[in-house]
């Protein structure tokens, strides 16, 4: 971690980026990557492939990072993350394995211990949105059930999700 | 009221996980307009996300780190512009190859030249037509005045209808 920029505002690091500069770069990277990789990680769980996201991640962020200001986020992780995970799933997806189940081999993360405690139906539809990225049209396909009805389940799973996040990380 | 019953539904964590439909953020982008206080309660959300993330942080290979700052570099000093020439970086440890010919035997313009020399080729097509049609309809009238006798000049009508 470059001990020069240990106390930047995220307005200064970002005005840094914009302007190119490779020790702003740096510390993004130095900042972020292993929060990222580990997102990274549940979703593309093989080393390579999710070093690979990592990568394509990093530079396009560095590439783009002006369309931070204008993404509606506020904070920059947040920024980072919803880029990562959009990336990772791209990377993810073997067409044909659409399967709800054996997602996952991480047992023990955040998400983890979220979804386990949910009802079987918000576990699936919730692990088929986060995990897999499909629209609640696709869900719904999948299960044989209505569009409303996975928007309904995808509810319950996100007012479970809020509150645990609330109450773990308040 | 509304507000309270819309942001414990959940929509906050999932528009930042990039969860929602595209109906669900235009709403949402609505609800902000409607609702500044909103911004808050984002704030807050993707704070406590950003925390969880760090709770489960993995260290990527370092490889990926060489191979994240390897990428810029090359576009940070190779043709370099676009980043307002803030890299400060050590020399470069590769040779720079400039594949473009060699100056001054080949010229790039842009390609909006195209559409401009297909019009000039097209309107010099049509301005030979006319002068190859009228050359002969010219050929062709005076043809028929050398076979008439009949010469006619513009002013010699004038001239001839004024005096009678």
């Amino acid at each position: 971690m470059r001990r020069d920029l240990a106390h930047i505002s995220e307005q200064a690091l970002i005005d840094r980026l914009i302007l190119g500069d490779p020790a702003a770069r740096e510390f993004l990277y130095d900042r972020y990557a292993a929060a990222l990789y580990g997102v990274v990680l549940q979703l593309v769980p093989v080393k390579d492939r999710a070093s690979d996201v990592m990568v394509r991640v990093f530079t396009w962020v560095y590439l783009n990072i002006k369309s931070y200001q204008t993404s509606g986020y506020k904070t920059l992780f947040a920024w980072l993350l919803r880029k990562t995970r959009e990336m990772a799933i791209k990377e993810a997806i073997p067409e044909g394995s659409l399967i709800g189940t054996e997602l996952i081999r991480n047992e023990e993360g955040v998400l983890q211990r979220f979804y386990v405690r949910l009802p079987t139906a918000e576990q699936q539809v919730f692990r088929l949105c986060y995990f897999r990225g499909l629209s609640t049209t696709t869900i719904a396909r999948m299960m044989a059930i209505s569009e409303g009805q996975v928007n309904e389940i995808l509810e319950a799973a996100m007012k479970a999700f809020r509150k645990f996040l609330s109450d773990t990380w308040n | 009221m509304e507000l309270k019953f819309y942001i414990e539904s959940g929509i906050i964590e999932s528009y930042v996980l990039g969860l929602v439909s595209e109906a669900e953020a235009e709403e949402f982008q609505l609800m902000r307009k409607l609702y500044p206080e909103l911004e808050t309660e984002i704030e807050v959300v993707e704070r406590r996300i950003e925390r969880a993330a760090f709770d489960e942080a993995v260290l990527p290979p370092a490889e990926v780190k060489d191979r994240v700052m390897q990428s810029f570099r090359w576009e940070g000093n190779g043709a370099g512009a676009g980043f307002g020439g803030a890299t400060a970086d050590p020399p470069p440890n590769y040779t720079f190859i400039n594949i473009q010919p060699k100056d001054g035997d080949q010229i790039t313009v842009h390609k909006n030249w195209r559409l401009f020399f297909i019009f000039v080729v097209l309107l010099a097509k049509i301005l030979l037509f006319f002068a190859i049609f009228y050359f002969l309809k010219y050929a062709q009238v005076k043809e028929e005045q050398k076979k008439t006798g009949l010469y006619y000049h513009p002013s010699s009508i004038t001239v001839s209808q004024v005096s009678k």
